[in-house]
């Protein structure tokens, strides 16, 4: 069951990502123009090399287009100023990355916590928000700790809780169960399902995962920098 | 609230690569207390350099005649009656920063014996007075330094005797021009033979009783010279100043400080300071390309991690400040414990002097500037030294983080993204 309500959370036109090099200019996007509806919950698939990762960073505004536009919840961000586009980033939009990403020098619950910390959200809202998250997520009882000293899954749920914790309408996650093994991915898949569902949030999420493709509502796949397909796919039974 | 993010942030990073960390810290630290030993070593030799020199010359500050410097002649001398009223003034401003003073008629002329002359500097001293003054009666090789009661002996050095085949209680006759223009002779017998290791002083420097020389020269109760010696050459502007307010209506004197009274001496020193300050220079190149070293090796491998934070939402400059602000808090912390383990390591080693000894040729003292200077040297610390060294570090950590900090901040988000993936 999807739960897009119609509006747009992201729209691209014609948008290409040349990336000037010798002798020839490689076009790792080209032309991709899409529209994705406000709570849906997609995944884009394809090979090496197709564009999945450079699309991601495109919507995220963490590389800028050569040519096309893109907007994020009605907000156009390729000609935005960097200042505006890091505030959106921290205010709108979620990253979960293929290697966690944690910093190191942070705790579990300081990481979790971090954009909210950057919001300067009071104390005890952060940590009464990252604590409903981590029960949620199996996580509690792990807030001290360091992520040198959790599991890769236990790692990826705390990136995806930092991800969800400031409640963006966007949620962009580039392969996030390539480093967790089947059960690991399974219960992640699990969690963002939820948070889908309950918080109405958008997940975008790359993956050449055969089982994570079947799970999305929405299935694009990307070849050469291109979209090839875009189905909608029927899950009247997967949130329910 | 974001600000201490950022510190946080940073002071974590710092904490974390405890390798890296300890390795910058390293090379501030010891840089620091090599700045603040090499600083105190200086500062104590230029002390013993100074002190030596004054007391065998006009001491730090020296009351003379008007045109008495530059001409060096008796007709430049300080008459009786202004000399009193100069020695009442330096007797109103001796305080604990006055350590002795005393007086000196100078000519030059020549001492003969029968088989030889030769050229001297001839000063008549009060013997009881330059004991205190100065440490020359401390070098007798042989026979004695004047007495009080002396009146037609001499002190001579060591060179000078052999040269003239002087012996103690042998005479001899110092000849020189007397205030009336006339060459006068003085016979003199041999009170005692001094070695300075200082050439100029063994082979050409005799010394008389004033009241002996004031009678000879035809200048009674005055002084070509009233040498003053300070506890510290530091206080050398105070006391000069004290007696220039007190002497400033007199037209027969004149106040100077060493630096003036003893040019030779103020270059030597400036020279000195010089070798110093290129020595310090390439000191604190050394410890900022260590910091921007650590500083930019900690930006490129964590240039993943810089990407992470702008994606979540820090601006470029805001991730230039977590750089920045841990070189900060390195040169911080390391220019502190460097300026603690600078004082500890020459207070503990060296408080009682470093004895540079083994690389003095001549019997245990170094000849310069027309002074003698004991081998150990016992550092000395000015906290206006101390501090302008640690500001200096503090000032170069800064400055070595800054090209770091602006790479961090420059960064390519996405590029950054897949580094070391």
């Amino acid at each position: 069951m999807s739960t897009s309500n119609g509006t747009l959370a992201v729209q691209t036109k014609d948008v290409w990502k040349i990336y000037p090099q010798e002798p020839n200019p490689v076009e790792a996007v080209r032309g991709v123009s899409l529209e994705i509806e406000s709570g849906d919950f997609v995944a884009m698939a394809g090979p090496s090399g197709s564009g999945k990762t450079t699309v991601l960073n495109l919507l995220g505004g963490l590389t800028r287009p050569t040519e096309g536009s893109i907007e994020i919840g009605g907000h156009e961000i390729t000609s935005m100023p960097d200042k505006a586009l890091a505030r959106l980033r921290l205010e709108r939009i979620g990253f979960v990355f293929q290697a966690y990403n944690l910093l190191p020098v942070l705790t579990a619950m300081e990481n979790a916590e971090f954009t909210l910390l950057l919001r300067g959200v009071p104390t005890d809202e952060r940590h009464e928000r990252v604590r409903v998250l981590f029960d949620q997520m199996g996580l509690e009882g792990l807030e001290d700790r360091f992520p040198g000293k959790l599991s890769g899954g236990q790692q990826q749920r705390v990136a995806v809780a930092r991800a969800v914790v400031g409640e963006p309408a966007l949620v962009l996650a580039d392969e996030p169960t390539a480093n967790l093994d089947s059960v690991a991915s399974s219960a992640l898949l699990d969690v963002m399902e939820r948070l889908n569902r309950e918080h109405g949030t958008t997940f975008v999420f790359s993956t050449h995962d055969p089982r994570v493709m079947e799970r999305a509502h929405r299935l694009i796949t990307l070849v050469d920098g291109e979209i090839s397909t875009d189905v909608r796919q029927n899950h009247e039974t997967a949130g329910a | 609230m974001r600000f201490r993010v950022l510190l946080k942030l940073a002071a974590r990073s710092v904490g974390r690569n405890t390798r890296r960390s300890a390795l910058t810290a390293s090379a501030m630290v010891i840089g620091l207390a090599l700045l603040i030993f090499s600083r105190s070593i200086s500062e104590g030799a230029h002390e013993q350099w100074i002190t030596s020199a004054l007391r065998m010359g006009t001491g730090h500050v020296a009351i003379q005649a008007p045109g008495y410097l530059e001409s060096g002649k008796l007709e430049d001398r300080i008459g009786a009656k202004a000399y009193q009223r100069a020695l009442d003034a330096v007797e109103a401003v001796a305080d604990d920063r006055v350590v002795a003073h005393a007086p000196r008629l100078t000519v030059t002329g020549l001492a003969s014996s029968a088989s030889s002359a030769l050229p001297v500097r001839i000063e008549g001293v009060d013997p009881d007075g330059e004991r205190l003054y100065s440490d020359l009666d401390e070098k007798v090789e042989d026979g004695r330094y004047l007495q009080h009661d002396d009146r037609l002996h001499a002190y001579i050095g060591v060179e000078l005797a052999r040269r003239l085949g002087l012996k103690v209680g042998t005479r001899f006759v110092l000849t020189a021009q007397s205030a009336s223009g006339d060459v006068e002779g003085q016979l003199v017998r041999v009170a005692g033979i001094f070695k300075t290791t200082v050439p100029e002083m063994d082979e050409g420097l005799v010394h008389i009783p004033i009241e002996t020389a004031r009678e000879w020269l035809g200048t009674p109760g005055a002084v070509t010279t009233h040498a003053v010696l300070l506890a510290s050459a530091r206080g050398t502007d105070g006391v000069v100043d004290d007696l220039q307010d007190r002497l400033s209506g007199d037209p027969d004197v004149r106040v100077l400080g060493w630096r003036e009274a003893s040019p030779a001496l103020r270059s030597a020193l400036l020279v000195d300071d010089y070798g110093n300050y290129v020595f310090h220079a390439i000191l604190f190149a050394i410890v900022a390309l260590a910091i921007m070293n650590a500083v930019m090796m900690s930006v490129l491998g964590r240039r993943r991690e810089f990407g992470v934070l702008q994606a979540l939402g820090l601006t470029g400059a805001q991730t230039g400040w977590v750089v920045f602000g841990e070189g900060m808090f390195l040169t911080a912390v390391s220019g502190f414990v460097g300026m603690g383990l600078g004082f500890l390591f020459t207070w503990v080693f060296f408080r009682e002097g470093l004895d540079f000894s083994s690389f003095v040729e001549s019997e245990g003292a170094w000849a310069s500037a027309g002074g003698v200077v004991d081998p150990v040297v016992v550092p000395i610390f000015h906290s206006s030294q101390v501090m302008l060294s640690l500001y200096f570090i503090l000032v170069m950590g800064t400055l070595a983080s800054i090209y770091p900090a602006m790479r961090a901040s420059k960064l390519d988000i996405a590029e950054a993204m897949k580094f070391d993936r």
